[in-house]
């Protein structure tokens, strides 16, 4: 960075600082939703915070032998044992590289989804949301998209995320009692 | 609280007290002087540690207890039987008062008194201050109810193996302490250096710094070694600590003995029946709660067993049995699961009298196909049918069964029964554990780490480069005069995906479960430890070579290996894990259901499990389905419109073609009178969707559908 740089740079930051107080305070309320721009699979989808327990880096997932490839293992979080599926692999679109971001679905039993990629955070006016209260059939984990910089995202929900899952491991509550 | 003048007298008196409850049961069925006199001593020490801490009300009975077993002193044979009762009475007594004195219940009789009682007042006081004062604790109608909860009471073994463990921790750590010394001397070694640098301008004193700063790096380097070998150390040691720590949660199956025991010596008494108890694998620990239902359910299943199962003795006469009874209570240990078996030898179960009850009450149609003996089983473990005409105070009939199950719903167990007219019943009580301590050997394959429950392991043999590529082509290796299947960890690790290159298995484990041993080829073996095993969560599902998970020192999951699935999965792969898997010929499933997730799931949980799958949306589809072409399994919803499951099932049972051809009803009823139902259609199975677990279905399959 030149010294014409740093200081054309400074200069922004100070401004900025300066407007941020003629703005008004912003509120935390149901218009605004705080979303996880991620790549999964190598393809881009928005998480909602607000549907996740916690969001890791880089933790060690034992693999599990078993019937369901989705499921990559079980990760160890705070003396819990929690099953770790693919989100790219539930989405249809498994990839051969192994996802380093886990997202912890809120809601029990445990459980963590991996993605690839975390892009950022951020928080959208829910007015930008394109709404989708129902997904096509009872396998689609998306729902609704999000107009972000780069491009229009799908939204992954993260409870239909569990539903898939419950389904595919025979977990009782709410597969059977739908009907 | 260090005043507290019964801390100690509680520990002792409560070890006492089991050993005496233990041994006048001991002394009721195998009469000696040598017990005896140990009852006498344990009676004396009580006495007079009693006397100590004014526990006069114990002394007492302690002192009466000792009067009842002089006499018997040189005489070696049984007590008179009243007098057996007097001792039985006695330690009834001695045990009530003892527990008065547990922190809890003084708290508790504190609290109803509604003042607060110091712990370190005279104890006097806390007995004026219960509302009954020192009422003889009658032997009857639950003399064993006390001893309902096992608790976890570490035993001086137990916390010997923890402090040697600590102890060892401790001693690894003194490396780390010279180690700092040996920092500080290294830190000034670099500040004279950086000295040196800085003034030094000759060759010389150049030449000097340079092998100053070769010498301080070897030093650094090395005490970084040591550094590492110490952490590893420790790290190890610690390992060792939390899986023993963990380990004195747990208690041993065996405390349940003497409750049980005393069970079933007074109903038998009440009945004037003789009967030897036994009980049997009680080394293995576990969680004290599931234990502790185990044990409810136990004591109506072994006075069950009493009161129904064992006959009079001149029925055992005339059956050639011998007069004394037998009840034997036996605790396995099933992978993840604890196996409680209560075996009698006495009537079995009158099954005759349970299809008459069962087609009286409508349950099963009369004249209908002639139900298999798991049938009518089923319908005394659900319906609630008697096996005995009659129901007295000691064991309502049903009841013990129904305990049992409840029991094992509530911990998504089993209940099982083995029964013989004339030769006796066995009733199998199987729970999940959710934590048990194990000793496990830790193996490496292919880059994974895995633990072995080492009660599983017969032996470990160095495998030569060329013998395992032998075993590994021909999935056989000879052991100790026989061949044994050869499973390389590694396959069984990465089932369907590609395995990791490695060394290739340097060890073969020889595994052993039920009767049959495998060989399994590890990479090498990382010695062993004591660890917890947790059961895995509910939404991964895994192959059955995986017993669950144990947490490692960082906190992350370690696979635990199940000793009956690597039989079982060297059994499925065929010739040991060479031969490569083979896609089974068998005919596929059909699955008849309205809902098209249900169809789905069941498809999905089929397929996975290797079978082939076709589907029809009614039952009209699914008869139609049927009869174009075979089938192994049909696996029908109940409730569809038209044609619904319970006529899909009969329609397929009255067509020759098809009568061969089991089916399992799959339903969200779960009343008893769907199930009969269904077993009267000739359904061979019957899976509860609100129940519904893809193992239990899969287990019906496999043992419908041999492979």
């Amino acid at each position: 960075m030149s010294p014409t740089e740093v200081t054309d740079r400074l200069t922004e930051l100070r401004a900025d600082f300066d407007r941020s107080f003629a703005e008004p305070a912003r509120r935390h309320d149901a218009e605004h939703a705080e979303l996880l721009a991620v790549h999964a699979g190598g393809r881009p989808y928005a998480l909602r915070l607000a549907q996740a327990a916690g969001v890791h880096s880089d933790r060690p997932v034992t693999p599990l032998p078993g019937p369901q490839p989705a499921l990559l293992g079980v990760a160890g979080f705070s003396g819990a044992i929690v099953p770790v599926y693919d989100l790219a692999a539930l989405l249809g679109h498994p990839v051969p590289e192994r996802p380093r971001w886990l997202v912890l679905a809120a809601g029990s039993p445990p459980l963590a989804l991996a993605f690839h990629e975390l892009d950022g955070h951020v928080r959208v006016s829910a007015a930008v949301i394109v709404g989708e209260p129902d997904g096509h059939d009872g396998r689609d984990v998306l729902r609704g998209m999000v107009p972000l910089p780069g491009g229009t995202r799908p939204i992954v929900d993260l409870p239909a995320a569990r539903a898939v899952v419950h389904r595919l491991t025979g977990h009782t509550q709410d597969v059977f009692e739908e009907r | 609280m260090s005043q507290d003048p019964l801390r100690y007298f509680r520990i002792e008196a409560r070890e006492l007290v089991d050993q005496i409850s233990a041994g006048v049961l001991d002394l009721d069925q195998q009469p000696g002087t040598e017990l005896v006199a140990r009852l006498l001593r344990f009676a004396h020490t009580l006495k007079g540690a009693a006397r100590v801490v004014r526990q006069q009300d114990i002394a007492d009975r302690a002192h009466k207890f000792e009067e009842v077993l002089v006499p018997h002193r040189t005489d070696e044979g049984p007590l008179p039987a009243d007098e057996m009762r007097e001792l039985l009475r006695l330690n009834d007594e001695i045990e009530a008062y003892v527990a008065r004195l547990e922190p809890a219940a003084a708290a508790a009789q504190a609290a109803a008194a509604a003042t607060a009682v110091a712990p370190a007042e005279p104890p006097e006081l806390r007995a004026e201050s219960k509302p009954e004062p020192a009422p003889a604790p009658k032997p009857a109608p639950k003399p064993v109810a006390k001893k309902d909860e096992p608790v976890a009471r570490a035993t001086t073994t137990d916390v010997d193996d923890l402090l040697d463990a600590v102890g060892e921790t401790h001693a690894r750590f003194a490396p780390l302490r010279t180690g700092s010394t040996a920092l500080d001397r290294l830190h000034r070694s670099a500040e004279s250096l950086a000295y040196q640098l800085r003034v030094g301008r000759t060759p010389g004193q150049a030449e000097a710094a340079r092998s100053a700063a070769v010498r301080l790096a070897g030093e650094l380097g090395m005490l970084g070694r040591r550094l590492t070998d110490t952490v590893e150390q420790v790290e190890r040691e610690l390992d060792e600590v939390r899986g023993r720590a963990e380990r004195l949660r747990l208690v041993a199956a065996s405390s349940i003995f003497t409750a049980l025991h005393r069970a079933v010596r007074d109903a038998a008494d009440a009945q004037g029946k003789r009967i030897r108890f036994e009980g049997r694998g009680g080394d293995l620990r576990m969680d004290p709660q599931v234990l502790a239902l185990a044990n409810g359910a136990l004591l109506h299943v072994v006075r069950n067993a009493v009161v129904h199962g064992i006959e009079d003795d001149e029925v055992r006469a005339a059956a050639g049995k011998p007069a004394e009874g037998h009840v034997v209570v036996e605790i396995q240990r099933r992978g993840r699961y604890a196996a409680f078996l209560c075996t009698d030898d006495g009537r079995g179960f009158d099954l005759a009298a349970v299809r008459r009850t069962a087609e009286a009450r409508g349950l099963l149609m009369p004249g209908g196909t002639e139900p298999d003996q798991q049938t009518l089983v089923d319908l005394v473990l659900r319906g609630g049918i008697s096996t005995s005409p009659t129901v007295t105070e000691v064991a309502g009939r049903g009841i013990g069964l129904d305990v049992a199950r409840d029991v094992a719903d509530q911990l998504g167990g089993d209940v099982g029964v083995r029964t013989e007219a004339g030769g006796g019943t066995t009733i199998e009580l199987v729970l999940p554990l959710a934590l048990l301590s194990l000793h496990g050997l830790v193996v490496e394959a292919a880059g994974t780490v895995a633990t072995v429950p080492l009660d599983s392991v017969r032996t470990c043999v160095r495998l030569l480069p060329e013998q395992a590529t032998a075993a590994a082509v021909t999935g056989k290796m000879a052991h100790d005069g026989e061949a044994v299947p050869f499973l390389p960890l590694a396959r069984a690790l990465y089932a369907g995906t590609t395995v990791p290159e490695g060394g290739g298995p340097g060890v073969a484990v020889i595994v052993e479960a039920d009767g049959e041993a495998v060989a399994v080829g590890v990479d090498r073996l990382a010695g062993t430890s004591t660890l917890v095993l947790r059961p895995l969560p509910a939404l991964a599902p895994a192959a059955a070579v995986i017993g669950g998970v144990s947490m490692d020192l960082d906190g992350n999951p370690r696979l635990v290996l199940d000793a009956q699935g690597l039989v079982a999965e060297t059994a499925r792969l065929g010739h040991g894990g060479a031969a490569p898997l083979e896609a089974a010929r068998r005919l596929p499933i059909l699955v008849v259901d309205d809902s098209l997730t249900t169809r789905m799931l069941e498809r999905s949980i089929l397929e996975s499990a290797g079978y082939e799958v076709e589907v029809a949306a009614s039952g009209e589809e699914g008869l139609e389905k049927a009869r174009s072409r075979d089938f192994c399994l049909f696996l029908t919803d109940i409730d569809m419109p038209g044609i619904d499951g319970f006529t899909f099932v009969s329609e397929t049972r009255a067509d020759p073609e098809l009568a061969g051809v089991p089916a399992i009803l799959v339903s969200s009823r779960a009343s008893a009178e769907d199930r009969a139902r269904g077993a009267a259609a000739g359904a061979s199975a019957y899976v509860v969707k609100g129940e519904f677990n893809q193992e239990e279905l899969l287990a019906h399959i496999r043992r419908l559908v041999p492979s």
